[in-house]
């Protein structure tokens, strides 16, 4: 069980990761328009 | 695709629009479009919709408006264009707001470049002039998803690391690995405490520094609580509070009231956009008179009194004005709930903020900026919003006590459990603590009210206090004012009465022609009779060769001139009172007006007013809902009784000074009537001061002067009677909404006390019972019948 020892700081670790991404996301303004991307594969090029 | 987007972006907003516009375009207006873009490219113009980037240095971003878009395929369509333009960065356009977001440099371009572009594809690209305002909420709802994503995230990660707590026996997980997991636990709510729930601590912080008690104190407090007790049981489990940790119930329930924030946050944002469409419709540059006769292109904020401006079909006016040369139709729906097309000529007054439909105009301004009946409705509508409604007060001075027991009584039951099991006592406080947070008892009222206010103004009520639709709910007695109320401003002709050998037509073509020259609502009656009756013989022409010169109008007396007609003398005329034109007196209760030539009394015309054709409908309504009508007015007792007659009221008084209809009013308030006045605003002020609820009509009403509560802004009295019906239903909702939070506050409060209400399921309660509360407010924001369908349905019950 000693790689309990590893895993969890490592899954606190990826928590963190995951919320920085989540952050540049946000930022980017990526959850403002939800509905027009869907529709984005209607486009003709 | 992109080819039949280009042609519906195209088309313009009416018909009528089309086909006048079309000759009107002559080659000095063709290339206006561009100069009027070429008015932004100025740095001090642009950063009123532009904000600096932060990301690239150097660039702006500009939010604009776009006129012509039907679904999310043009949004593609504009984007692909844009981005096309040398020097435009980015682009995002939302095809559910019509609104972009455009990320330019202004070493490569300027933006009427882009907005050319934009043009070019056939759609129109409008600054958003409340950028600033708008990209303040945008930052407000990013940050409040970002602080719901954490507490999400964190919640769904500390849960994995408590479900080894509940799920393994004593002994089989080793005390190493379990104080692993609640170190982990730990770690994850650091960013919930110190990042998600700030909103809460901050408020509450603010809250106790002024010394008051809000509803964010408890649970901020309960919030502090847990989190510093699973952290002193996570590294000192020998400690006074045990090795109990509580992270799991932590973040869980500020995961839940957040959820119930951000929802509330995008249901306002919903309607605060109906009001954003209105704040919206002024244009950015207007077509200027200079003193050598040429016209050229400015800025809106360069606009004075004064101006002579020209406005092309599909435009908005600037200020609000007059009519000096040209024909047109104007949209005025978002003004004044009108939404009919309203014929406007020379001479005639157009309103900032309305949209100018078929005809080239031009116009002279009166007023600008604050001073316009545009502004004055955006200020009203602001300071309405931001108004308490009686009921509301009501409720949080209840709140403040209830939320003091509240904080009694969870320290008490924290000291009673304290002896025999000291953690769980600690959770059952502030299980107390969260769910008692009467959130939805204070959303109850101004919810539902802000949402029935949104609707009522989308229809051309305004309403100047909130807690003016709940004495409105409890009308049992109308009482109306005649002049402008029940009837018209406008008179119409009731009876001509003429010297031997002239007939009814002559006298009539004669006045009309002196009547012409003249605004004077008289005046305008005849010239309006003249020309119907003119056109119904099929003589129109004739009266139109009908040439008076040398007018000129006497006030309070009347207009004279000279007529000259083909193949006769030319005749001296004078049109006005009895008086002024040596004419008999006669007895009646109409207004007369007197015709006279060089030789004496010609003809009198009598002037009735006109009833208002939906009136007689909206008393039936209005008796059927169960009120009582009276009419007061200052007029003649024969006219007054004669229109009360003819609208359907029996009780009808004629006569009364400002100081009889108060004491009209004041005696039925004293046998416990609650009255509502109807009158124009502006002679019935102390009498519309005195009544529960009042409702000024008339668009000639100074908004900021009229004293009234409500404001039918289009002069419509049918809408009235909806008026009335929403506001019963408004109040149905608010007690709907504060039994509702009543009932959930009494249930929870002993279930908490006796400990079997978790943390998390106060919290999941809390954000519920506030969200069901803003639903059911919503119902109140769909739109009233308009105006067409208002005077139908009034119509039917008749």
């Amino acid at each position: 069980m000693d790689i309990l020892y590893l895993l969890i700081p490592l899954s606190v670790a990826l928590v963190f990761f995951i919320l920085a991404g989540l952050w540049w996301a946000i930022d980017r303004g990526q959850f403002e328009d939800i509905e027009s991307e869907g529709e984005r594969i209607l486009r003709d090029d | 695709m992109t080819q039949v987007n280009v042609l519906l972006g195209q088309r313009p907003a009416s018909p009528q629009a089309l086909e006048s516009a079309a000759p009107e375009l002559t080659q000095a207006h063709r290339d206006t479009p561009q100069q009027r873009l070429a008015l932004l490219d100025a740095p001090e113009e642009w950063a009123a919709f532009s904000l600096p980037e932060k990301t690239e240095s150097g660039c702006w971003r500009s939010s604009v408006v776009f006129e012509g878009m039907h679904c999310a395929a043009c949004a593609i369509t504009l984007e692909d264009a844009l981005r096309a333009v040398p020097g435009v960065r980015s682009v995002q356009i939302s095809g559910a707001s019509h609104r972009g977001q455009i990320v330019w440099s202004p070493e490569l371009t300027r933006p009427s470049e882009w907005m050319r572009s934009v043009e070019r594809h056939g759609y129109k690209a409008l600054p958003a002039n409340d950028a600033h305002a708008h990209a303040r909420r945008r930052e407000e709802a990013r940050r409040m998803v970002w602080r719901w994503s954490v507490a999400a995230l964190c919640m769904m990660q500390v849960m994995m690391y408590a479900t080894p707590t509940y799920l393994t026996q004593p002994g089989e997980i080793s005390d190493e690995a379990l104080h692993l997991l609640r170190w982990a636990s730990w770690v994850l709510s650091l960013p919930v405490m110190f990042f998600s729930c700030t909103p809460f601590l901050s408020n509450a912080w603010r809250d106790l520094r002024e010394r008051q008690i809000s509803m964010d104190l408890p649970v901020a407090l309960g919030m502090v609580v847990t989190f510093v007790v699973s952290t002193l049981g996570t590294f000192e489990p020998q400690g006074p509070f045990g090795a109990e940790i509580f992270f799991d119930s932590f973040t869980m329930f500020v995961f839940f009231l957040l959820t119930g924030r951000w929802l509330e946050l995008r249901m306002r944002d919903r309607t605060a956009g109906a009001l954003e469409a209105v704040l919206n419709r002024l244009p950015d540059s207007v077509r200027k008179r200079q003193t050598d006769g040429t016209w050229a292109l400015m800025s809106i904020r360069r606009l004075q009194v004064g101006d002579v401006i020209e406005v092309l079909p599909g435009e908005a006016f600037a200020g609000d004005g007059l009519v000096l040369v040209g024909q047109t139709q104007v949209d005025e729906a978002l003004l004044t709930g009108e939404s009919r097309p309203l014929a406007r000529r020379a001479g005639d007054r157009v309103i900032a903020g309305s949209h100018n439909l078929s005809g080239t105009l031009q116009v002279q301004i009166e007023q600008i900026g604050a001073a316009t009946r545009y502004a004055q409705i955006v200020t009203l509508m602001e300071s309405a919003s931001v108004s308490k409604p009686a009921m509301a007060l009501l409720v949080d001075r209840w709140a403040k006590p209830f939320l003091v027991v509240v904080m009694l009584t969870s320290l008490a039951s924290a000291i009673y459990g304290w002896p025999t099991d000291p953690a769980h006592a600690v959770m059952v406080a502030v299980a107390m603590l969260i769910v008692t947070c009467p959130c939805a008892l204070s959303l109850a009222t101004p919810a539902a009210m802000l949402a029935t206010a949104g609707a009522l103004a989308r229809s051309g009520v305004l309403v100047r206090r909130l807690s003016a639709l709940q004495n409105l709910a409890l009308i049992d007695t109308v009482i109306f004012d005649k002049t402008g109320t029940l009837t018209r401003d406008a008179f119409e002709v009731a009876h001509i009465h003429t010297r031997d050998g002239v007939s009814h037509s002559q006298a009539l073509d004669w006045a009309g022609s002196l009547a012409r020259h003249s605004l004077h609502p008289v005046s305008r009656a005849l010239w309006s009779e003249a020309r119907r009756r003119a056109e119904a013989a099929g003589r129109l022409d004739a009266l139109e060769a009908l040439t008076a010169h040398d007018v000129n109008e006497l006030a309070g007396q009347g207009v004279q001139g000279v007529l000259t007609q083909s193949g006769q003398e030319p005749q001296a005329l004078r049109l006005g009172s009895a008086a002024f034109c040596a004419a008999p007196s006669r007895a009646g209760h109409h207004l007369q007006v007197s015709l006279a030539d060089a030789s004496g009394w010609l003809a009198s015309f009598e002037l009735a007013e006109q009833v208002r054709p939906e009136a007689s409908g909206v008393v039936q309504a209005l008796a059927q809902m169960g009120l009582s009508l009276k009419v007061l007015s200052g007029d003649g007792p024969a006219a007054v009784a004669q229109v009360a007659q003819a609208v359907g009221i029996a009780d009808a008084q004629g006569g009364c000074s400002p100081q009889h209809k108060l004491q009209a009013l004041q005696a039925l308030q004293a046998q416990g009537h609650k009255v509502a006045m109807v009158g124009d605003g502006l002679n019935d002020g102390p009498v519309l001061a005195g009544a529960d609820v009042s409702f000024a009509l008339g668009q000639a009403v100074p908004l900021a002067q009229a004293q009234s509560d409500f404001v039918l802004m289009g002069g419509q009295l049918a809408v009235l009677v909806s008026t009335l019906q929403r506001s019963r239903q408004t109040m149905r909702i608010v007690r709907q909404n504060l039994w509702w939070s009543a009932a959930y506050n009494a249930t929870c409060v002993p279930l908490a006390l006796m400990g079997w209400l978790p943390a998390w399921a106060a919290g999941l309660g809390m954000a519920l019972s506030s969200l069901l509360v803003v639903l059911n407010a919503l119902r109140l924001s769909q739109a009233l019948p308009d105006s067409l369908q208002q005077q139908a349905l009034v119509l039917q019950s008749v």
